[in-house]
């Protein structure tokens, strides 16, 4: 069966690379490591590829804010390729650094390059949080969480700027368009704003966002750290055949992308 | 002119920052008189007009959503209070770079220099000029790298003219001039500069400062390890060097699985697939003394670079630390003069290991705290590193003549340089402010982007060796490196952090994220190629040559020209003395419990036993998807495991497992029995996880106060208990590290030595992660099974006795022989699959162990205490080697462990309770919430 081509995009401080290129090799997808100056040079195209990945890490040491500067990088210089990669209907998801990335850059959650009308800030509790946390998948056009709208999903995050923050009337709009993609739930399985089980104090308790055509996703938590069974903290616990609840979200991208 | 421009976050918007700090001056400095805190991050530029230092605040440094920002005025106007903290120049500024870069990217051309600070504004109409100045100094400013800025800088940019190579004209030197330029800077003894007055002597000429600077460095207790070196006179007999001793037991044991011992930069064991895993294990107490965040920083730094430096390069996957702090509620006046308080100590050595580990993306996984007001004036700080590589890369290759010398990574500063000889006069009056001897702030991505680059050149066959550039900087790495050939480099082309440095500061610099490597000259054309494409700097530096001596060139002129036989090997061996004392202790009265629920919440709160979630959770121990037995299971997730075990080739279920021990208070009461407890249960952590012993190998950390006749005989009988722990159980020891100066000398006379500290560390291969198991009960119903042996009566050291301000005589005295056997049945029980949950028995002792299993079950234990046996002792006692088991109902203990002592104690319980009775008579019965919330409470609290 064809393979869909995926670049996992790396630069200086991207750390979360190797488990998303695992992630998406293992849900049957063909992958490369392409560094920023590779595609700034002209020796790779995004063109090549169906989807582009933006894994996690600190991109850039996050200075002045976190994936700000790999963000300006993106806008200045991959501005027309990153457009034409959009609009062309292909893939793009972000994953912690990589959200910080896509908010930073417009992509999300308008596909306007340049036009920044979110951000992800530094967590309530002001430090950095690495724990497994609940999840539930909204119903929404997301390529990435077909099937899956209206379970619970656990995760892990790993993040210290994670707080989803915009303008009332903005929150509104992502919400009235049904752009919300995932919310920490708290043990009632309800969406909470409540530490820990929202780690950073995000609005709405968003923990994921796409874009209108769901082809653009970025998250704060870490799927690709959840695509085998011994990954879940308490899978001595879990009968045999539990299926790894991040694993669905790489096969849905390139089940998509099979089709392209 | 320079731009500042201001970013402070809008009105209305949480600046959690601001409340960071206010908690920090309403809780740890008790400040009450502050009421509100806002921060702004104050960025300037040189070089560039004010309209574009707009542009850069609208499109880089402020986000309009959240951020507003002033231009070339001040942000913050209606506060009493406004203070800016910047790092001193000189200390590299990590976010420069990224300010260049982006600022480049966004087409302002002109930039010649950018910095950062952060700015602070008090609000309080009560707080007073003292209570500033207390913020200041034990909060916010660490003088060592940070100061306050009072007025804004005329320029970014720090000028200086290098300052020449002296001549130190030794050889007309008496023994008392010797011993005085030994005493500033050279820190020898006499009969050591003895030997390089008479060697300089032979070649008819004196040694210049680069000269006298690197042999003074390399013959150093930190690189020479001259006590662990030297003839050992014990109770007047001699034995064996410390060093020969456990070399040679890993030399007998000849392990299969060992590819390199004590040889490289790390330990390498063989694991699948033609792969190879390494360990290492360092300890950077000093630096982290004075600038805990830097210090730490730079150890993990450091530590991950002798994992990059293994063989031809290895990938760093696994991040450990162990800590030893006073306790953090230490009351202000019993912190010694120049000493910091350890509340301070802790959470910013913590900071310091998150921000390098999780930068670096490498997780954070096993490690632990202990607390003794004995490391009130100085830290134990341990930090390892562990990484994988293919085994046919293991082994280092011996550079050629003409291979070249590269330099790779960061610039060179004046990081880490002893100051003593640095001289101001000869700089500008920009560069005075220079601080020679700066603890640098560590510059992880810096590290990760070389390690990257290093890999890649590592695939492509183009490394021949490779070190890191740690103590001594160029001078110990390219000196060990070229100790077979020869090596020469010239010091002009080093590329600097700033000009100004002498040729001995550029040869000694300890400036962090560099590595040397050798390689052939038809190789360095594509090297340089990948490093472009990784955005790392590399230089050649010289080469290697045939003719034995290191030598180095500045503009020219030869500043140095040493015979490595004499740099490595010219160094008299030492003649030491040691003679322990055994100490009588007092005894604690052996009275009745009279309060268990009392009792058992103070075990379960004392800080070394406490939970150490909230630090666990600052790091990222999940990065590289490795994961398969994480730090904490359980329902709730806070179910402490005793090792961490990855999967570090995704995919396969071939895992890598790392645990260890530690035990001051023990080596107080006896080094001996106290270090095997230390490895005993480093071990038994990693078999409570299901790991084979066999398939294991050991590090060892031995931090010492400093080795007088007393303390060496202490350090002669830990060694010893190594090399037995070693042969009785066949692992070996495959790297090493000694610290031996941990004593505090007051000025008023007031001595303090920390309780020797012995780390063992382990670690090995496990062939299926499935086969592992976790601490958390499983099922109500169980059987819980006490397996091991263990004599009740050794209480000494115990938190038991510790909570009643006793240390006690009578210590565990762990039998490694016996060990060997339980370690082994232990191991076939849990690959049989039949061990529901598996928990060693340490500090806190079976109660311990028995309330966290609980803990990470959400279960609670019924529990019969044997008529024979004194409860007190049976639920304190701290012997190593003994596990508490879970086995389904109807399973025969006796059958699974056979010959090894193993006893039901109990079963599991749906009611989250803990219940004893003895005889028939009922002990107690408690709350596992209550426990938790004990157990949970104490670092919850330093740790917010």
């Amino acid at each position: 069966m064809k393979k869909p081509r995926v670049c996992v995009l790396r630069t200086d401080g991207i750390n979360c690379d190797e488990e998303t290129f695992y992630a998406f090799e293992k849900a049957g997808a063909a992958c490369s490591m392409v560094h920023v100056n590779q595609l700034r040079s002209g020796e790779e195209k995004l063109s090549s590829y169906q989807i582009l990945a933006l894994p996690g890490g600190f991109s850039y040491g996050d200075d002045v804010h976190s994936g700000k500067i790999l963000a300006v990088e993106l806008t200045s210089y991959l501005k027309d390729q990153l457009s034409a990669f959009v609009d062309s209907g292909k893939l793009i998801i972000g994953i912690c650094n990589g959200f910080q990335v896509l908010v930073r850059t417009g992509l999300l959650p308008d596909r306007k390059l340049g036009e920044i009308t979110t951000t992800l800030m530094v967590n309530d509790s002001s430090h950095f949080e690495c724990r497994w946390i609940n999840l539930l998948v909204e119903h929404t056009n997301c390529v990435f969480t077909k099937n899956l709208e209206g379970t619970v999903i656990s995760v892990q995050v790993a993040h210290g700027e994670g707080k989803f923050y915009t303008d009332r009337d903005t929150l509104q709009e992502i919400e009235n368009r049904g752009q919300v993609v995932f919310r920490y739930i708290g043990p009632d399985h309800s969406p909470t704003v409540l530490y820990p089980a929202n780690p950073n104090g995000s609005l709405n308790a968003l923990a994921g966002l796409c874009d209108t055509t769901g082809r653009i996703m970025g998250m704060m938590p870490h799927p690709e750290r959840y695509v085998e069974k011994t990954h879940h903290p308490n899978w001595r616990k879990m009968p045999a055949n539990n299926v790894p609840h991040g694993f669905a979200i790489f096969k849905n991208a390139v089940a998509y992308a099979r089709e392209m | 002119m320079i731009q500042e421009v201001r970013v402070t976050a809008k009105e209305g918007i949480p600046d959690s920052k601001g409340e960071e700090v206010l908690y920090e001056i309403n809780q740890a400095l008790v400040i009450k008189s502050v009421e509100k805190v806002r921060t702004a991050r104050v960025f300037r530029f040189e070089g560039i007009p004010g309209e574009q230092a707009v542009a850069l605040a609208e499109k880089l440094l402020a986000e309009d959503i959240f951020e507003c920002f002033s231009v070339n005025k001040p942000v913050f106007s209606d506060a009493p209070f406004v203070l800016e903290v910047a790092y001193k120049p000189g200390v590299m500024n990590p976010e420069a770079a990224s300010l260049l870069k982006s600022a480049s990217d966004l087409g302002i051309c002109g930039l010649v220099a950018a910095d950062s600070a952060w700015q602070y504004a008090f609000y309080g109409q009560r707080i007073s000029q003292a209570d500033i100045k207390r913020i200041i100094n034990s909060l916010l400013v660490n003088a060592t790298v940070e100061y306050v800025v009072k007025e804004s800088p005329a320029t970014l940019v720090i000028k200086g003219t290098p300052g020449r190579t002296g001549v130190v004209p030794v050889r007309g030197m008496s023994d008392d001039e010797l011993q005085e330029i030994s005493r500033d800077k050279l820190f020898l003894n006499l009969q050591e500069m003895k030997v390089i007055q008479n060697h300089f002597n032979a070649l008819g000429r004196d040694p210049t400062d680069c000269e006298i600077e690197i042999i003074a460095q390399t013959w150093s207790e930190h690189c020479g390890h001259k006590t662990f070196k030297a003839r050992l006179i014990v109770d007047g007999k001699e034995k064996r060097p410390l060093l020969k001793r456990l070399r040679d037991t890993t030399e007998q044991i000849g392990h299969p699985l060992v590819l390199s011992a004590f040889v490289d930069n790390s330990g390498v064991l063989e694991f699948y697939d033609g792969m190879a895993i390494c360990g290492k294990v360092e300890t950077h107490n000093s630096p982290s003394a004075i600038e805990p965040y830097g210090g730490a920083m730079t150890g993990s730094g450091g530590v991950f670079r002798d994992i990059a430096g293994t063989g031809l390069g290895a990938k760093v996957i696994a991040s450990t630390d162990m800590f030893c702090f006073a306790p953090p509620d230490l009351p202000e006046e019993n912190i010694p003069p120049g000493c910091l308080h350890p509340h301070y100590l802790l959470r910013r050595v913590v900071a310091g290991v998150r921000d390098y580990g999780n930068r670096m993306g490498i997780p954070t996984n096993n490690g632990s705290v202990h607390f003794h007001r004995d490391f009130r004036a100085k830290p134990s700080v341990i930090v390892g590193a562990y990484g994988i590589l293919p085994a046919l890369s293991c082994q280092k290759g011996q550079p050629e003549p003409g291979d070249l010398v590269i330099a790779m990574g960061g610039r060179t500063g004046r990081d880490g340089i002893h100051g003593a000889t640095f001289s101001s006069g000869e700089m500008t009056d920009r560069t005075i402010d220079v601080n020679a001897s700066a603890v640098q702030i560590g510059h992880p991505i810096e590290e990760k982007r070389m390690f990257d680059a290093i890999l890649a050149a590592r695939n492509a066959g183009l490394i021949k060796a490779i070190t890191d550039c740690g103590a001594g900087g160029f001078a110990s790495a390219v000196g060990e490196m070229g100790s077979e050939t020869g090596a020469r480099i010239a010091l002009d082309r080093v590329p600097l952090k700033y000009p100004g440095l002498a040729p001995w500061e550029i040869l000694l610099s300890e400036s962090q994220e560099r590595m040397v490597l050798a390689v052939a000259p038809e190789h360095a054309g594509r090297l340089f190629e990948i490093c472009r494409g990784y955005n790392v700097e590399a230089t050649i530096l010289g080469e290697f040559t045939g003719d034995g001596h290191f030598s180095a060139t500045y503009e020219d002129r030869e500043v140095m020209r040493l015979e490595m036989e004499f740099l490595h090997n010219g160094l008299p061996q030492r003649v030491m003395k040691a003679a322990w004392k055994k100490p009588i202790l007092p005894e604690p009265e052996n009275e009745p419990v009279s309060d268990w629920p009392g009792l058992y919440q103070k075990v379960l709160s004392q800080l070394n036993v406490c939970s150490k979630e909230p630090i666990v959770r600052l790091y990222d121990h999940g990065v590289q998807g490795t994961s398969a037995l994480p730090p904490y299971t359980g329902v709730n997730w806070d179910g402490p495991n005793d090792a961490v075990i990855l999967t570090p080739l995704l995919g396969k279920p071939y895992g890598m497992v790392i645990a260890h021990g530690l035990n001051p208070v023990l080596n107080q009461i006896d080094p001996y029995f106290g270090s095997l407890w230390a490895a005993a249960e480093a071990v038994s952590n990693a078999v409570a996880a299901g790991a084979d012993h066999r398939e294991m190998a050991l590090i060892d950390n031995f931090i010492w106060p400093f080795p007088d006749e007393e303390l060496l005989g202490a350090l002669d009988l830990a060694v010893d208990a190594c090399v037995d722990f070693s042969s009785s159980t066949g692992m070996p020891f495959i790297s090493g590290k000694d610290s031996l100066s941990s004593t505090y000398r007051g000025k008023d006379g007031t001595i303090i030595r920390i309780p020797p500290v012995l780390c063992v560390s382990a670690f090995g291969r496990v062939q299926d992660v499935n086969l592992t198991v976790s601490t958390d009960f499983k099922k109500a119903g169980s059987q819980i099974v006490l397996v091991g042996f263990r004599n009740i009566a050794e209480m000494a050291g115990s938190v038991y006795y510790q909570i009643q301000g006793y240390t006690g005589n009578n210590l565990p005295r762990v039998n490694p022989s016996l060990l060997n056997e339980v370690f082994t049945v232990v191991h076939k029980a849990a690959a049989s699959g039949i061990l529901q949950a598996c928990h060693d028995i340490s500090e806190g002792g079976l109660a311990a162990a028995l309330a966290e299993m609980c803990f990470g079950g959400g279960l609670g234990a019924k529990i019969a205490v044997p008529g024979s046996e004194q409860a007190d002792h049976f639920f304190f006692n701290e012997t190593a080697g003994c596990f508490l088991v879970e086995l389904p109902p109807g399973s025969d203990p006796g059958l699974i462990f056979g010959q090894v002592p193993c006893v039901k104690i109990g079963e599991t319980t749906s009611a989250r309770e803990i219940s004893a009775d003895q005889s028939g008579d009922v002990l107690f019965t408690l709350s596992i919430d209550d426990l938790k919330q004990a157990w949970q409470r104490p670092m919850k609290e330093v740790f917010r």
